[in-house]
């Protein structure tokens, strides 16, 4: 049996999983990656759009700050989000972007003096401070109050996952690419690292270490139409819920991003409408003004999503023969600003739809984008049932999204996690007695384990196709478990969805080699992806309210009275069929900002008992602190605690200087 | 738009089967048959192949949204982006084999990650800040917008390998860096944040596998599914190292 | 937050002993003399091409070169100079590019069948180049040899006699596709090499570069044909007297010669 030890294991090689390395190995750890793919190749490669962090360098952000970034997120997460952990979040944002610049991130900036811009469909002039001159730029996203997503371009996630892979480089921070984690080694109580298993040589082997952290991404994979890419399939989900111990927070909050184009999924960002873009029905009108007067285009994901959907619902959506769409026009951002801010949108229109989009207009249609659960930590990323074992990034939930996260906040959350993660891995590696005697038996045992089920597919005589369950469990989430969801679908979807798990347990392989062989690896993938799958159907089952991205049409209202509380799923035994169901509930008392309307979206919802009380407090705390907000945050919810201690402390600003 | 056109032409794939961990394997063509689809790319191509015919057909797509580099291949005799390839702008047979050059995986997989590493590694392509070191409490450091605009614009490499499968040079001489390690040391020594010098760059692409070795065939230019401008930067880079290489 | 301060390039690079300049010089060595060559040929034809114009006019040039219209008298030693100067800078040419040629059999198979699947221009371009070269190598040389040995021995007849009695002309046939396919593509290569006549859009302006190089070429190729022709016909003419000397037309013979 051959073991690798290191200290720390990172499982992904994306934009939190390089940060969080880097940041163990700069403390003096050995932290080594795991990876499906090269790590520049991690979908983190893949965020257009940009990175929020409240800078307040351009004219249309001034007057941002964390408070601002931090109530634009709670907001945007329908009061799903642990408020302790935005805090956390937004205070180290603005770090985040510029240790970023100085690593060598092109971030796009300020040009002084006068612009033409779109807003609202009206060309506007902006006026740059000339102290802004030169520094990062922002532009606006949905759901924010001020401009504050910074950006490379359009191609932010592949300028920022170049600049950190080549840290590590510089860091001398192996990659292990190509090889896949099978399972956690754990003994119920502590995580030992991982099984894993070679893509290229099939070689199934150890390792071991102090930490592991799961770093893996989303799991939008388990839909049909997704904007993700192809590895995005919650394997590091599974693996923490298979352990039986750790636990899955909040499966059924799933991001659908309204702007994939049709029917290939892929997304053009939200910058385009950011930048001004409008959505037009089949008649060519524009119509999310009819439904948010005030924030029309902009308003969050989930709404924009649905009512989009709403209105192709009424007829008004453009028949193609692949389905009905809506059309994105951008052609009134002009020719140049396509070409220089919004190119890799253009490129998109041009290689996959034969669309020039500065003459025409996109087909989009929203589809899912971003998976707001994730294996469940502490504010420190540690998991709270698994000692050893910690998480970062999309695959987690420290939860800062809650039910729907901003656009601009995932990229931030990766390097901001990685940051914060890597820091609270070192000091837990930095305690001797933290150091785990390795029980080699128990390691054995698993890797014996995970051999036992590969060879199961080829020599079980198992007869299901794997790749045909696959394609059953994405149609059936896509229709099932997507925008819009009703008691009925969704009970009809945990039903199919088990006997798919059943089924799926008898898969016999066409081409049966242990070595390199694509099938094998959907066998045993599909197997995983019905459990989470099923973590996101029940979990939408049981959740009898609409939350953020989660919206239920036969219980269109919050329900802060009954459901402000966070699903925990496990997975208690091989043999169940569904995952366990606990909850877990947010402290009203607590909050810096107590439950009350998004601002947008329906204005209607259940109180929950101990809101008014808190709401009252939180106000007299804000009438006696008014002139001084960190003061006044400090009195209503203090969390610099949680802050590693290289990461606290104010962020300076034009408009703030200290 | 994809859906006027109604083609239902029959493909006939003839890709490259071989498997170098076997030991009585050796390299042979194999073709598939299957019915075009409107708005049909490689990428969907073989998904589809390998879903109903042939599940041991290896390849390589992440993105599948010609941003992340992992698909590139031999198109017709020409690297590209299989995934951002449309078959409507190929004949109907089209012959797909895996990147020359780089360590073979198997069928139409290659290891480019990994030499893209060793040539990280090599070239060491990271800002070098010297040991200055940066307080993220404070504002960052501004910098001119056009200057941030042109190092993103040679930033935007996908390391896809593209460039050194077509390069003759790097053909015949393995240790050559490539186009896509020229861009890369032309990005950093534009970026004011890197303190390295011309005389440090020198060490790195003052020689035959670096910035002298290029024999200007310029193919890299022409198949770059990024359209960098490489032509531009590799004279650049080479104007810059002999100058460094001569002077004193 | 740079985790390799003080380091001059890196981890690796401070006890690596400092790279050599020779790479820098031969490049531009390689690059300098192509260009000399690459213009000297056209020279070189112009000159030769004098004879379309008529004895007198390659007489004449001849005659230049050997200086006698400063001196008053001819000095094919001259020539000999200019032959030599070109002969070195040829060598040293062919030295340097001769590193790129394929090293072994192997590397010139992956040549081979990578410009074949490819099929890309610039690709080969570059391997029409490497080939004429190669050819050059030879017939330059015993070109030049001859023209180093025997400057005095040109001359609208003594040329002629050469090409034809001499049978010569055969090289020179060879030599001429040769050397304007290796120089025009040289010269082009030059440009692109080092960013010459870049222009704002570097694609519009390397296809126009391409179009004005096979306008050259096919331009000089004409050229060298016709003048080689020439010299065919006057070598046919001549074939009876090969070895005699051509005296200019306007010289006004010896009376006393003509008595007799
Ligand atoms: C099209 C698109 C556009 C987006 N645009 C934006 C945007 O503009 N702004 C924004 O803030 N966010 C955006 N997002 C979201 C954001 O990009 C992601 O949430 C974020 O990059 C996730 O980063 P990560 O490091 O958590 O995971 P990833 O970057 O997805 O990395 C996951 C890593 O885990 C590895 N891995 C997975 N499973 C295993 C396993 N079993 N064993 C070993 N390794 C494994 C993979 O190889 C990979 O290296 C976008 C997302 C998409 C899909
Ligand atoms: C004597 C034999 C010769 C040989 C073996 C030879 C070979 C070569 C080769 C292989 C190259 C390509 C170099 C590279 O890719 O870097 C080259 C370039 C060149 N050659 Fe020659 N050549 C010879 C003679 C000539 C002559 C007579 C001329 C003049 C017409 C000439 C002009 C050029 C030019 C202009 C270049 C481009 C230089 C460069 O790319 O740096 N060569 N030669
Ligand atoms: C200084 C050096 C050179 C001198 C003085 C010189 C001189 C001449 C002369 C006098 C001729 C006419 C034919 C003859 O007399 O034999 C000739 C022809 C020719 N030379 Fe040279 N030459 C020189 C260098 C070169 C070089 C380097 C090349 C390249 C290989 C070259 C290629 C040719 C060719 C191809 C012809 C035939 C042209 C034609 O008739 O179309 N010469 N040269
Ligand atoms: S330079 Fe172009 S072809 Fe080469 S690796 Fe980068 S993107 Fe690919
Ligand atoms: S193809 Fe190769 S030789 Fe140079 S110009 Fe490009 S790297
Ligand atoms: S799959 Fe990412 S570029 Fe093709």
């Amino acid at each position: 049996m051959k073991i690798v030890y290191t200290d720390v294991l990172v499982i992904g090689g994306g934009l939190a999983g390089l940060r969080l390395a880097i940041g163990a190995k700069r403390r003096g750890h050995d932290a080594l990656i795991l990876s499906l793919v090269p790590a520049k190749r991690s979908h983190s490669k893949a965020a257009q759009g940009g990175m929020q962090a409240s800078l307040g360098n351009v004219a249309k952000g001034q007057g941002d700050t964390e408070d601002v970034h931090f109530e634009d997120t709670v907001r945007g997460s329908d009061w799903g989000a642990d408020q302790e952990v935005v805090r956390m979040f937004v205070n180290t944002a603005p770090k985040a972007v510029r240790e970023l610049a100085a690593w060598g991130v092109p971030w796009s900036r300020v040009r002084k003096g006068d612009r033409e811009v779109i807003i609202n469909g009206q060309k506007v002039t902006i006026t740059e401070r000339d102290e802004a001159h030169g520094l990062i730029a922002q532009r606006d996203f949905g759901g924010t109050k001020k401009w504050r997503t910074c950006y490379a371009a359009d191609g932010t996630g592949h300028a920022m996952i170049n600049t950190v892979a080549d840290q590590a480089i510089a860091d001398s921070i192996p990659v292990h690419e190509r090889k896949e984690a099978l399972s956690l080694i754990h003994d119920g109580s502590r995580c030992y690292g991982a099984v894993v298993r070679d893509l290229i040589t099939g070689e199934v082997s150890a390792y071991v270490a102090t930490a592991t952290a799961i770093c893996t991404g989303g799991a939008g994979r388990v839909y049909r139409t997704t904007t993700n890419a192809v590895i995005c399939e919650g394997i590091g989900h599974a693996i923490a819920l298979e352990t039986g111990v750790s636990a899955l927070g909040n499966m059924e909050a799933v991001q659908f991003h309204p702007t994939g184009i049709f029917p290939a999924g892929i997304l053009v960002t939200e910058g385009c409408r950011g930048d001004g873009g409008l959505l037009k029905d089949v008649d060519g009108h524009r119509f999310m003004p009819d439904y948010e007067p005030e924030k029309k285009e902009l308003a969050s994901r989930d709404v924009v999503s649905r009512r989009m959907e709403e209105h192709i619902k009424k007829g008004k959506g453009h028949k193609s023969r692949f389905g009905e769409h809506i059309w994105l026009d951008i052609t009134l951002l002009g020719e140049k600003h396509i070409h220089t801010n919004l190119r890799e949108v253009w490129d998109i229109c041009h290689y996959f739809l034969g669309v020039d989009p500065v003459k025409e207009m996109i087909p989009v249609r929203p589809a899912q984008h971003y998976t707001m659960g994730g294996v469940r930590t502490d504010p420190s990323g540690q998991s709270p049932t698994l000692k050893g074992l910690f998480s970062a990034g999309e695959a987690a939930c420290w939860d800062m999204h809650g039910f729907n996260r901003l656009g601009g906040n995932s990229v931030a959350e990766t390097v901001v996690a990685g940051m914060i993660v890597g820091e609270t891995i070192a000091d837990y590696c930095d305690k001797l007695a933290n150091t785990p005697t390795v029980p080699l038996g128990l390691v054995r045992e698993f890797v014996e384990r995970e051999q036992a089920k590969l060879a199961a597919f080829t020599k079980g005589g198992g007869r299901e196709d794997a790749s045909l369950i696959k394609g059953e469990m994405q149609d059936l989430m896509t229709a099932k478990v997507g925008i819009f969801r009703t008691g009925k679908d969704l009970e009809e979807a945990v039903d199919k969805l088990q006997k798919l798990l059943v089924r799926s347990r008898s898969i016999g392989l066409r081409s049966p080699s242990l070595g390199a062989n694509p099938e094998l690896v959907t066998a045993y993938r599909v197997q995983r992806m019905l459990k989470i799958a099923l973590s996101i159907a029940y979990g939408a089952a049981v959740r009898t309210e609409s939350r953020g991205a989660h919206f239920r049409e036969d219980f269109p209202r919050r329900n802060d009275a009954e459901w402000l509380k966070r699903t925990l799923a496990t997975w208690k035994s091989e043999s169940d069929t569904l995952p366990t169901l606990a909850y877990e509930p947010l402290d009203v008392t607590r909050m810096e900002l107590p439950p009350g309307w998004r601002g947008y979206g329906a204005k209607d919802y259940i109180d929950h008992p101990d809101t008014p009380e808190r709401q009252k407090a939180v106000e007299a705390i804000r009438a006696q602190y008014a002139s001084d907000r960190f003061a006044m945050q400090k009195a209503l919810m203090p969390y610099e605690h949680l802050l590693p201690e290289v990461l606290r402390g104010k962020n300076e600003r034009i408009d703030e200087r200290f | 738009m994809a859906e006027t056109s109604n083609s239902h032409r029959k493909l006939r794939i003839h890709a490259l089967r071989y498997n170098p961990a076997k030991a009585d394997d050796t390299p042979r063509i194999q073709t598939y048959e299957l019915e075009e689809a409107p708005g049909m790319t490689l990428f969907i191509a073989l998904s589809e192949i390998r879903e109903k015919q042939d599940p041991s057909l290896q390849f390589d797509f992440v993105c599948r949204a010609g941003i992340c580099g992992s698909c590139g291949m031999m198109i017709n005799g020409l690297p590209g982006l299989a995934c951002r390839t449309v078959t409507k702008d190929l004949p109907a047979d089209i012959s797909l084999a895996p990147l020359p050059f780089f360590e073979l995986i198997g069928d139409l997989s290659v290891n480019t990650g990994k030499w893209m590493r060793g040539m990280s590694e090599k070239l060491e392509t990271w800002v070098h800040s010297m040991g200055q070191s940066t307080d993220l409490k404070r504002i960052e450091e501004a910098m001119d917008p056009a200057l941030a605009e042109e190092v993103y614009e040679l930033d935007r490499c996908i390391e896809c390998g593209c460039c050194v499968a077509s390069c003759g040079t790097a053909r015949m001489r393995k240790d050559f860096v490539g186009a896509v390690g020229l861009n890369k040391m032309a990005r950093f020594r534009l970026d004011p944040r890197d303190k390295r010098t011309d005389a440090d760059f020198y060490e790195l692409v003052g020689d035959d596998n670096g910035v002298f070795g290029c024999m200007s065939l310029l193919a890299c230019h022409d198949v770059c599914p990024k359209n960098l401008p490489l032509q531009t930067q590799i004279a650049f880079l080479r104007r810059k190292m002999v100058l460094q290489g001569t002077k004193g | 937050m740079d985790s390799t301060p003080n380091v001059i390039a890196g981890v690796g690079l401070a006890d690596r002993p400092r790279k050599s300049r020779w790479p820098a010089r031969m490049d531009l060595a390689q690059s300098a003399t192509g260009l000399v060559l690459g213009l000297f040929m056209w020279g070189h034809m112009f000159f030769v091409s004098s004879i379309l114009l008529g004895k007198d006019a390659m007489w004449s040039i001849t005659k230049m070169f050997e200086g006698y219209f400063f001196f008053g008298k001819a000095y094919p030693g001259a020539v000999s100079v200019i032959v030599g100067a070109i002969f070195a800078i040829l060598i040293v040419h062919a030295f340097l590019a001769m590193r790129k040629f394929p090293a072994n059999y192997t590397q010139y198979r992956t040549f081979i069948g990578h410009r074949k699947l490819m099929a890309h221009e610039d690709t080969t371009l570059w391997w029409v180049q490497a080939i004429t070269g190669f050819l050059l190598f030879f017939i330059a040389a015993v070109h030049l040899y001859q023209m180093l040995m025997h400057p005095g021995d040109i001359g609208p007849y003594e040329s002629a006699d050469r090409v034809w009695s001499g049978r010569w002309w055969p090289l020179y046939l060879v030599a001429l596709f040769a050397v304007e396919l290796h120089g025009g593509i040289g010269l082009y290569r030059l440009c692109v090499k080092w960013g010459w006549l870049e222009g704002k859009d570097a694609n519009a302006s390397r296809k126009r570069l391409k179009t004005l190089k096979w306008v050259l070429t096919v331009f000089f190729i004409a050229l060298g044909l016709a003048t080689l022709a020439a010299y065919m016909k006057i070598g046919y003419d001549h074939r009876d007297r090969v070895g005699e000397r051509y005296t200019p037309s306007w010289v006004v013979p010896n009376p006393m010669e003509k008595a007799k």
